[in-house]
């Protein structure tokens, strides 16, 4: 899950600064008691699914280190980016010159004027061109601009007065300058322009209407005529529709030497060719990326504007970065948004052409696997940013690779082992072909280094057993272990211990962690909250009857998954329970919070991942689907999907909206799959046949650099 | 200009010389106007909008004064305005008017530096462009179609499915 962040700084900035110290006498009621309960709890929920074949060990192995979760941190980049691009955008730009300019004038009144002047000549230039374009009434303007120029100081009142009395709009040339004909012969109002895709709406006046939409027609025909039929002389052209449209509509009382050009531009103007390049910029970057892309092909004015990487970047980032805008700042969020680095000068069109068929990938399923070698046993969880990927293993290592090709394995944590690993050996690729699912398109496995040349990091703290769940952001990794405790690591300082979290009775399933709280949960039934940077234990939660499985934690809320078949939203300011949403028959393994905190996602031995509303506690829908427990989720928000990887091998994409099943992924390893994670171009899944597996949506991609934070 | 004055009042002159008298907050919402009295105070007699005439002005006018009590936008505003073409209620009654009178406002908000009534018009004008064919947009404003065919081959392949090719593993 990606944005605990958020909801911790949010957290931070309500909560006054009082301490959660626990109080033993009320955090803690009857401890001993409840645990009793609990190992009996333990024992019931034991039989997972996979259960005959393995001996007891295995089993206790199963409830105590399979069931785990974590969740990703916020990324302090977006907020930047979002920043920058209000600066780069050029619309603030101009205004800001022109306020600015202007302070520094000395007096009000003349400063308005000289303002206006320069302002009104920027427009003109656009303007003239106009005309020169459409109605040649280059010397109708170029007059009334000199009039406006020299109209005189103090005397702006007296400029109506001057040589064109039929103007009635002396303002804003580009517009009006074209009106003046229709406007002194017909002074009811033209059509309205529609709503969206609505047709313009036309005055009650029937005569004008009419007029209008001959105007328009003729105006296009000529338009067409021009383009397809014989190159006539297009003045000829212009004239004999001139007289067509306006004879059938019978308003002209005028000379037709009288009549410019300009008049066929009555209703219908072109915005780029009217407005400042900042105006026309805003209007398009209001589009979606298909209209956008549209607007471009029709006409060459039109596809200059509607090529500018402002607009494009405005664009792109709106329709694959909705969420972030919305206001939820996540600012350790260390999963990967896949909108692109801000440089100046990228392409942000092609960048959309590149993120366009990355989604075409999505949603027809094809990836690429890229297998990583190197753990001797299971790989329970895992965690992955642009650059590199963290695995956690019962083989008590933590392993962090590169998440570029040839993807090498660059660090291993753990134990100093004298044993040299022997490295995949079992790792024949099998691809049971099952009909319903989506296999790789290309499978590639790195060699693994030789095992000598990774040294185990002697440092002066690692865990004593199976690391079964971690979580990182740009400052700490915190990893839980069977050995009961957790490990928070610096990230920055070469993955050094800082401190070991010492409090649980049992193995650490799960963590999660914000701005101010690490959360853990174990075998053991309780939940620890910690401070993240003292370490010190805040509080105990107790309440569930099994084995905590997950946690998730957004702002003050927190919700908890256990084997005992309930998962529990709790108020992490006061530790109590708030609601609790029970699955129909058995334990739940793995839980997921949206960034809004208003859905929980529920996953389990019910082979279904239940969609609770966090509200109302009602169970909203079920996504089937698995055929075997559920054992990890994660909630893609920012790209609406729900990735889950389940004890009957596969990993499976769900919509995150409708709840239907979008993608199956069955048999991409030999084992169960215990982790399942996600950005916008790829999963990342764990399996008990101790490998990862990148199933990479964006393999071999012409331009997916690009998409690179 | 003998121009009777309440105090929180202000005079304006449309380009073509009328008076339009209206309440300082109202006018306030015009930044340009604004920084200008802040900066240099009262001129004490009207002050000339020369790019924008009378009628132009009296319908912005109008908008600010149904939005005077609106709060000022912020950065974060400016983030999210791109973000829908939703238009309230009264706004979207407000742009109904031609394309003429609603490109002259959308200068004029551009000119007054009136940031959100420029987004209002600018998103009735992208409103006008949304899920059009590249037809109908030339025919809503009256564009030529000036491309070669050519010129529009190519550009209708560029907008395609962008190919997919594979490099080697």
């Amino acid at each position: 899950m990606t944005f605990t962040d958020f909801g911790a700084s949010h957290a931070a900035r309500r909560r006054p600064s009082f301490g959660l110290k626990a109080r033993p006498g009320t955090a803690f009621p009857g401890g001993v008691s409840t645990q009793n309960t609990t190992w009996a709890q333990t024992a019931a929920w034991q039989p997972l699914g996979a259960g005959g074949s393995d001996d007891n060990t295995v089993l206790y192995e199963d409830s105590s280190e399979r069931l785990y979760r974590y969740v990703n941190v916020g990324e302090d980049e977006y907020s930047g980016h979002v920043l920058e691009e209000t600066h780069i955008f050029p619309s603030p730009v101009t205004r800001h010159r022109s306020t600015k300019s202007f302070s520094s004038l000395r007096q009000g009144v003349d400063g308005l004027r000289a303002l206006g002047r320069r302002l009104s000549v920027t427009i003109r230039r656009k303007s003239s061109k106009h005309c020169l374009h459409v109605c040649q009434g280059e010397s109708y303007q170029d007059d009334s601009t000199t009039t406006r120029h020299h109209g005189g100081r103090g005397n702006w009142e007296g400029r109506s007065k001057n040589s064109y009395s039929i103007n009635r709009r002396p303002s804003l040339h580009s517009v009006s300058a074209l009106q003046n004909f229709y406007a002194s012969t017909c002074r009811t109002a033209p059509p309205i322009p529609g709503n969206g895709s609505e047709p313009p709406v036309f005055p009650d006046d029937l005569t004008r209407g009419a007029a209008a939409r001959a105007a328009a027609a003729a105006q296009n025909e000529m338009a067409k005529a021009e383009r397809a039929g014989p190159r006539v002389d297009s003045k000829l052209l212009d004239l004999v529709i001139t007289r067509d449209s306006e004879s059938g509509i019978d308003i002209d009382i005028r000379d037709r030497s009288e009549i410019s050009d300009s008049e066929f531009a009555i209703l219908r103007i072109d915005p780029v060719e009217c407005f400042p390049t900042e105006i026309v910029a805003q209007i398009l970057s209001y589009l979606d990326p298909e209209s956008l892309l549209r607007t471009g092909t029709v006409s060459r004015s039109w596809h200059r504007e509607a090529s500018s990487h402002h607009v494009w970047r405005t664009v792109f980032r709106r329709e694959y970065g909705a969420h972030f805008q919305g206001g939820m700042s996540t600012k350790r969020k260390t999963q990967s948004t896949g909108l692109g680095k801000t440089l100046p000068n990228q392409d942000w069109k092609r960048m959309f052409f590149v993120r366009r068929a990355l989604e075409h990938r999505w949603k027809t399923g094809r990836a690429a696997a890229i297998y990583l070698h190197g753990h001797r046993d299971s790989v329970y969880c895992v965690q992955f940013d642009e650059n590199k990927i963290i695995t956690g293993s019962r083989d008590r290592t933590i392993r962090v690779w590169d998440a570029h090709y040839p993807w090498p394995c660059l660090k291993v944590i753990g134990a100093p082992t004298g044993d040299t690993p022997d490295a995949t050996t079992n790792m024949a690729t099998n691809h049971p072909a099952q009909s319903s699912g989506r296999s790789p398109f290309l499978t590639i496995c790195p060699p693994s280094k030789p095992t000598t040349s990774i040294v185990p990091e002697q440092t002066s703290d690692y865990h004593k057993a199976s690391i079964l769940c971690l979580q990182f952001d740009e400052e700490i990794m915190v990893t839980g272990s069977s050995d009961f405790t957790c490990i928070v690591w610096d990230i920055k300082n070469d993955y050094r211990p800082i401190r070991r979290l010492v409090g649980h009775q049992a193995g650490v399933l799960d963590i999660c962690f914000d701005d101010k709280y690490i959360v853990s949960c174990s075998k053991d039934t309780t939940i620890c909250v910690w401070d993240r940077y003292s370490g010190e234990l805040l509080k105990k939660l107790f309440g569930h009857r099994g084995p905590v499985n997950a946690v998730q934690l957004r702002g003050d809320l927190l919700v908890s998954a256990s084997g005992d078949g309930v998962a529990k939203l709790w108020n992490i300011i006061s530790g109590l329970c708030v609601k609790e949403f029970p699955s129909k028959d058995r334990g739940l393994a793995c839980v997921e919070f949206s960034e809004d905190a208003r859905t929980i996602l529920a996953g389990g031995n019910d082979q279904v991942i239940y969609q609770f509303d966090t509200n109302t506690g009602e169970l909203v829908k079920e996504l089937n689907g698995h055929s075997s427990l559920v054992r990890s989720l994660h909630l893609d928000d920012l790209n609406n999907r729900v990735i889950s990887g389940s004890y009957d091998m596969s990993v499976k994409v769900f919509n995150a909206k409708t709840g239907e099943l979008s993608i199956n992924l069955p048999g991409w390893t030999t084992s169960w799959m215990l982790s399942a994670k996600s950005d916008y171009r790829r999963i990342i899944a764990t399996s008990q046949d101790s490998r990862a597996v990148i199933m990479d949506f964006g393999f071999g991609l012409d331009g997916i650099e690009l998409l690179e934070e | 200009m003998a121009v009777a004055q309440v105090q929180d009042q202000l005079t304006l002159t449309s380009s073509d010389g009328v008076d339009i008298t209206v309440d300082r907050d109202i006018a306030d919402r015009s930044l340009l106007i604004k920084n200008m009295l802040s900066d240099l105070g009262d001129p004490g007699e009207p002050i000339p909008i020369p790019n924008v005439n009378e009628s132009v002005l009296k319908k912005v006018i109008e908008w600010c004064t149904h939005h005077r009590s609106d709060a000022p936008s912020t950065g974060e505003e400016d983030d999210n305005r791109r973000k829908t073409t939703d238009i309230d209620e009264w706004d979207q009654k407000f742009m109904q008017v031609d394309q003429e009178m609603l490109f002259e406002i959308i200068l004029a908000a551009n000119f007054l530096d009136i940031k959100a009534l420029l987004d209002v018009g600018c998103k009735t004008v992208a409103n006008m462009i949304k899920g059009k064919s590249p037809d109908e947009i030339r025919k809503t404003f009256n564009i030529q179609n000036d491309f070669t065919p050519e010129e529009e081959d190519q550009i209708r392949r560029e907008n395609e499915w962008a190919e997919e090719y594979e490099s080697p593993p």
